[in-house]
C-alpha cells in the first residue's frame, strides 16, 4: 500500500489505522496456518540447521577432546566460550527488557515487538547456558553447582560471583520460558479457533490451556503479567550486573573494577536492541507486515541504539580513564597493550562498530533507511562480541608479569562453537516463525481498542 | 430449577466492546452473579463493568512466593555457611550476609514468577481442554473479533427469558442456549 506508506512514517502510528481486530488475527495467524511456508524459510532455515549441526559437532568434540580443542592455554585460560556467554546472556537481556519495562512505563510500540524479543531472549539465553558447561572441563559434573550437599557432601561457594552468576542464569532462563508462555497462551487460543487442520487443533489447543478469554481470566492474566513484568526488569539487570561482577571480583589487572556491571549491563541492552532491530527488519519485509510493525517501531528503536551507544561510549571512556587516575602502572600497562598491544584490532573494531558508526542514528535519513540500520545493527552485534572477546582475552593475555604473558588464537573450534551456537539460535527462530504467531495479536488489539476510542472496536468481517 | 441443569447457561453475541459492556453493566445491576463477558482482549471497558477481586487474590500469592522464595533461597546459603558446614576464614563473620543477597533475590524472582503462573492457572481453572462454551455457535470467534456474555444456569436468577430480553435490548447478534 504505498500510497499510503506516509502516514506510518517514523512519526506516524505503531498500526495501520485501517487495521481492526478481524484483520489483526486474520494477517497474523493466517501467516502460521494458512501460508504456505515460503521458498526463504527453507533457504534461511536450512542455512541454520547447518550451522546448528555445526555446535553439536563442536560440542560432542570438546566432550571428547576437552576443553584442549579450543585455543586457551595458561595464561589465557579463558576463551571464546568466555566471551560467547557475556555475549549470548546479554543479547538476551535486552529482549527482556523490551518486553517488560516498556510494558511497565505502557509504551505502544513494545506490543508490536516484545513477542520477537520475547524469544530471541529465550534462544539466547539457551546459547549463552551452553558456554560455561562447555567450559567447565568435565561438562558430566556441572550439576556439582547445584547445591545439595546431603547427597554429595560437597558445598558450592555462595560467596563467589561465578556462583551467583549460575542462580542467576538458572533462574532467568526459567522465568523467561514463563514469561513467553504466559503471553502466547491467548494467541494459541485464535490460532486454535482458526485452525483448519486437526493436527493444528489438538497442538494449539493443548498450547492454549482451554483459554476462553473471559473478562475475569483477562484480569487474572493481566495481574500476574503486570507483576512478572515488575520484576524481570530489575532480574535482568541483576543478572547482566552479577555478569560484570564475574569478572570485577577476579584479580587480573585489566578485570578488577567496579565499573563492570553498569558497563556490562548497558552493552547487553545496546547488544539485545541491535537484534531485536537486525531481526524485525526482515521479518517485517518477508512477512509484509509493514502495517503492524511499522516504522515507527524501527525508529522508536534505532533511537534507543544511540542513546545506549552513547552511554556506551561514557563507560569505554570511564574504562580509559580509571588506570590513569588510579596510577595503577600494571592497570595502565594492561588497558594500553588492549588498546594498541597484540589485540589492539579488536579494541579499534570495537569502537568503531559500536561507537563511530552508530552516530549516523543522529540522522533521520539514516533511521529511516532499512538497509542502512540492518546494516548499523549487524555490525553493533558483531561489535559487541568483538568488545567482549577483546575484554575477556587481552587482560589475561598481558597480566602482572612479563614472564607470563602469553597469547591466545581461536581454533577451528573455537569458532564451530560461536558459529554453531548463532546456527542454533537462529534455527530456533525459523521453528518459531513459522509454528507461532509472530507479533502478539492480543496486545496489537489493545493498541487498535485504544486508538479507536472506547465502544468503537470489533469486528468489520461477518 | 433442578439440582443439575441441562443447559450450561444462555449465551449472547455481540458487535463491539461498548454492547457487551452495556450488558454486562445490566446484568450486574440486576443482581446475576454467575456470568462473564469473552472477548480477545483484555479491554479496560470490559473489565471495570465485571467485578472479580481476583487481582488482590494474585497479588497476595505472588507476595507470599516472594517471601517464600527469599527466605528458602538466604536460608539454603545460610545453613551452609553458619550451621552444616562452616569455615574461619581469617576471622570473617560466618553469615557473609551482603554476598547471599543476590543467590538469594534470584531465587526471590523465580519463585514469584512461577507463584504468578500458578495463580494465574488456579483462578482461570486452567488447564481446562473442554469447556461447554466451546459448544455454542460462533464462539471461536471471541479469540478473534467479538465479545460474548453467558449467563450460567447455575445462577439464581437465571430466566432465559428475561436474560434474552436484555440481550436483545443491547443489540444481540444472535441468542443461543448453551447444552452442559
Amino acid at each position: 500500500m504505498p500510497e499510503r506508506a506516509a502516514e506510518l512514517g517514523y512519526e506516524g502510528p505503531v498500526i495501520g489505522p485501517e487495521q481492526d481486530f478481524s484483520s489483526v488475527s486474520t494477517t497474523l495467524s493466517d501467516l502460521v496456518l494458512e501460508r504456505p511456508t515460503p521458498r526463504w524459510w527453507y533457504i534461511g532455515a536450512a542455512i541454520s540447521a547447518a550451522g546448528f549441526l555445526l555446535f553439536v559437532i563442536a560440542c560432542l568434540w570438546t566432550f571428547v577432546g576437552g576443553v584442549g580443542v579450543w585455543g586457551v592455554n595458561i595464561p589465557v585460560a579463558w576463551g571464546f566460550a568466555l566471551a560467547n556467554y557475556v555475549w549470548w546472556i546479554g543479547i538476551a537481556s535486552g529482549g527482556t527488557f523490551i518486553s517488560s519495562l516498556f510494558y511497565l512505563v505502557g509504551s505502544d510500540w513494545r506490543n508490536g515487538v516484545n513477542r520477537t524479543a520475547e524469544t530471541m531472549t529465550l534462544l539466547a539465553a539457551a546459547a549463552a547456558g551452553m558456554m560455561p558447561i562447555l567450559h567447565l572441563g568435565r561438562q558430566g559434573l556441572f550439576y556439582w553447582l547445584f547445591p545439595y550437599s546431603t547427597v554429595m557432601g560437597i558445598w558450592p561457594q555462595f560467596l563467589s560471583p561465578l556462583l551467583w552468576d549460575f542462580f542467576a542464569l538458572l533462574c532467568y532462563v526459567l522465568t523467561s520460558i514463563v514469561f513467553w508462555y504466559i503471553g502466547l497462551v491467548p494467541d494459541c487460543a485464535t490460532l486454535r479457533d482458526r485452525a483448519t487442520k486437526r493436527w493444528q487443533q489438538i497442538f494449539y489447543g493443548i498450547l492454549a490451556l482451554g483459554w476462553r478469554g473471559s473478562a475475569r481470566d483477562w484480569h487474572s492474566y493481566k495481574s500476574a503479567y503486570l507483576i512478572m513484568a515488575g520484576i524481570m526488569a530489575p532480574m535482568v539487570v541483576s543478572v547482566h550486573s552479577i555478569v560484570g561482577l564475574d569478572f570485577a571480583a577476579g584479580l587480573i589487572a585489566g578485570w578488577h573494577s567496579t565499573q563492570w556491571p553498569p558497563y556490562f549491563f548497558i552493552g547487553a541492552l545496546y547488544s539485545g536492541w541491535a537484534v531485536v532491530l537486525a531481526l524485525m527488519i526482515p521479518l517485517r519485509w518477508f512477512y509484509s507486515l509493514e502495517r503492524i510493525i511499522t516504522e515507527r517501531h524501527l525508529d522508536v528503536i534505532a533511537k534507543l541504539m544511540l542513546a545506549t551507544g552513547l552511554m556506551l561510549a561514557y563507560c569505554y571512556l570511564l574504562e580509559a580513564m580509571e588506570p590513569f587516575y588510579t596510577g595503577d602502572a600494571t592497570k595502565a600497562t594492561e588497558y594500553l597493550a588492549s588498546a594498541f598491544g597484540h589485540y589492539g584490532a579488536t579494541f579499534w573494531a570495537r569502537n568503531t562498530l559500536n561507537i563511530f558508526v552508530p552516530q549516523l542514528l543522529w540522522l533521520p535519513v539514516i533511521r529511516r533507511n532499512k538497509l542502512a540500520l540492518e546494516l548499523i545493527s549487524i555490525g553493533i552485534v558483531a561489535g559487541m562480541w568483538i568488545e567482549r572477546y577483546n575484554f575477556v582475552v587481552s587482560a589475561l593475555a598481558q597480566d602482572y608479569v612479563p614472564s607470563k604473558w602469553g597469547w591466545f588464537g581461536g581454533t577451528f573450534w573455537d569458532w564451530s562453537i560461536l558459529i554453531g551456537s548463532a546456527g542454533m539460535v537462529m534455527f530456533g527462530f525459523f521453528a518459531f516463525i513459522r509454528l507461532l504467531p509472530v507479533v502478539s495479536m492480543f496486545e496489537i488489539r489493545e493498541i487498535i481498542h485504544k486508538r479507536r476510542g472506547r465502544g468503537a472496536t470489533g469486528g468489520a468481517r461477518q | 430449577m433442578s439440582l443439575r441443569p441441562a443447559t450450561y447457561g444462555l449465551m449472547g453475541e455481540f458487535r463491539t466492546t461498548a454492547e457487551a459492556a452495556a450488558v454486562a453493566r445490566e446484568l450486574r445491576a440486576a443482581g446475576f452473579t454467575r456470568w462473564d463477558v469473552y472477548g480477545p482482549a483484555p479491554l479496560e471497558e470490559i473489565e471495570h463493568a465485571t467485578p472479580t477481586r481476583r487481582g488482590i487474590l494474585i497479588t497476595a500469592i505472588m507476595f507470599a512466593a516472594a517471601i517464600v522464595g527469599a527466605c528458602w533461597g538466604y536460608f539454603l546459603q545460610y545453613w551452609d555457611a553458619v550451621i552444616d558446614f562452616p569455615i574461619n576464614v581469617g576471622g570473617r563473620p560466618l553469615d557473609g550476609w551482603p554476598g547471599f543477597v543476590p543467590s538469594a533475590w534470584e531465587i526471590c524472582a523465580l519463585f514469584t514468577v512461577y507463584g504468578g503462573f500458578l495463580a494465574f492457572l488456579i483462578t482461570c481453572r486452567l488447564p481446562r481442554l473442554h469447556h461447554p462454551l466451546f459448544a455454542a455457535p460462533h464462539f471461536e470467534r471471541a479469540t478473534q473479533d467479538r465479545f460474548f456474555v453467558c449467563v450460567e444456569a447455575a445462577d439464581a436468577q437465571y430466566e432465559a427469558a428475561r436474560v434474552g430480553e436484555i440481550f436483545t435490548r443491547h443489540g444481540v447478534i444472535e441468542t443461543s442456549e448453551v447444552p452442559a
